[in-house]
């Protein structure tokens, strides 16, 4: 009888746990962008990113979006021609989509695959390191994507016809929360 | 009986005149207008939606896109049925049906299903974001924009030149120099100048971007431009003075004699204003 009411009891948890969906949404974020030029160093930040995760059956899927115009470098110049070079009126979207085992949930270091849309291309990046730590109910997530000017056939951009360097390293500090 | 239609067929003629004179009814011409807002299923407004409104007896259709506020808004409609489909990324599209009558405002807000609801997988939509398709003419504009730019970049550096040869022969072209001496220094300012035009010009005429406020080291780039521009046409005015003044054997005088101290300012404020967009500071 005992066992039955243990069974009783513990069942819907374990349902919870193994078949329902669990959501997860990007609360503060901020993305930023190096690119090097012999006269300039420039970072282009932006908190504008939206993100979701869905976890199904032992995998999770998110999506992060972010609008390109919404990276600040402190210089309208210098963000327009940024629009220009990656196209950004035509694909006004970086979106980045990952997945991940759902046990992939203790603190420490994680290796995730990503699919990064931008600037029309499509480029995927395996293994990128992130450190994952524990915040309550909140999943702090950071990490650099070593994205380069060619992985996006970008034309580097060129000052005093100089162009800045291949590498374009993106810092990323994501906060996910359950909703 | 006849007599009765005797006095009805005149008040038909009156009838069917004062409809002629009116012109067509207001059924076939006041519009009706259609408007609402469409949302997810939670609730939210999903904006750029595409709304296609078709009238079900002409098949005649008509298409709108909501705006960020997800709110749509179709006019001059005949009165009859509609079919109302709307479609956005990352939704299931919907078709609703309304029926209008003459000169009505009549609100249908839509509720759109998300994709992602299906496939457990989140969608573009999920997040407030319609498409990741943009406009190729808001990019031709960017392109046509940085171009003009690049060009302005370019003529500005090569009319360093003509601007720094003038500077140095200024110095001949004072009153010990001699009539070529001043003839080769105003042949130059000619020259600067006319660089320094075709320079601004590229930097006035390249299309301006909505909704992007001025940051950074541009500003400082785009205040210098008034202190040259003013310059780049007043030294040569003061020029031309000086010269006359200096040809008719005379001392240059009067507001000429700045024409050395606003060629300066003019070159020093174009030079700061190369250096503020090159340096990062």
């Amino acid at each position: 009888m005992n066992r039955k009411i243990l069974i009783a009891l513990l069942l819907p948890t374990f349902a919870h746990s193994a078949g329902a969906d669990v959501q997860w949404v990007l609360g503060q974020s901020t993305l930023a962008y190096h690119v090097s030029h012999p006269l300039h160093q420039s970072d282009g930040v932006s908190h504008a990113a939206r993100g979701k995760g869905v976890c199904h059956e032992g995998q999770c899927d998110f999506l992060i979006a972010v609008p390109v115009k919404s990276f600040d470098s402190g210089d309208s110049n210098r963000d327009l021609h940024m629009l220009q070079v990656t196209r950004g009126a035509q694909f006004p979207l970086v979106t980045v989509r990952v997945r991940l085992p759902e046990d992939a949930s203790v603190s420490g270091t994680l290796h995730a695959d990503l699919e990064i849309e931008f600037a029309g291309q499509t480029k995927q990046y395996k293994q990128v390191p992130f450190e994952r730590v524990n915040q309550g109910n909140d999943v702090k997530i950071s990490g650099t994507i070593p994205a380069t000017l060619a992985d996006f056939k970008i034309d580097p951009p060129k000052l005093l016809t100089v162009p800045v360097k291949n590498e374009m390293p993106v810092h990323v500090d994501m906060l996910w929360h359950r909703p | 009986m006849n007599l009765k239609a005797g006095k009805l067929i005149p008040g038909g003629w009156v009838l069917a005149l004062s409809l002629l004179i009116a012109g067509p009814s207001p059924a076939q011409t006041a519009g009706a207008t259609l408007s609402g807002t469409i949302k997810d299923s939670l609730g939210t407004v999903v904006p750029n939606a595409k709304v296609v409104v078709k009238n079900t007896g002409t098949g005649e259709a008509t298409e709108a896109q909501a705006n960020a506020a997800g709110r749509y808004s179709v006019a001059n409609l005949l009165s009859g049925n509609y079919e109302v489909s709307v479609s956005a990324e990352g939704f299931e599209a919907k078709v609703a049906t309304v029926q209008l009558t003459v000169q009505t405002n009549q609100t249908l807000d839509v509720a759109l299903a998300s994709i992602s609801t299906n496939v457990a997988k989140p969608a573009l939509g999920d997040l407030g974001f319609p498409t990741a398709q943009g406009s190729a003419q808001d990019q031709a504009r960017l392109d046509r924009r940085s171009h003009m730019l690049m060009i302005h970049q370019r003529l500005g550096l090569i009319t360093l030149a003509p601007l720094v040869a003038t500077l140095i022969t200024s110095s001949g072209a004072s009153r010990h120099g001699t009539v070529a001496e001043r003839d080769w220094h105003a042949a130059l300012g000619g020259a600067a100048i006319g660089m320094y035009a075709m320079t601004a010009t590229y930097a006035i005429r390249a299309p301006k971007i909505e909704g992007t406020a001025t940051r950074g080291p541009i500003r400082l780039h785009k205040t210098l431009a008034w202190i040259h521009g003013t310059g780049m046409v007043l030294t040569p005015i003061l020029g031309i003075m000086a010269y006359e003044q200096l040809n008719r054997g005379e001392k240059v005088h009067g507001i000429a004699s700045a024409h050395g101290a606003v060629a300066w300012t003019t070159s020093l404020a174009y030079g700061a204003a190369i250096l503020s967009v090159s340096f990062k500071f």
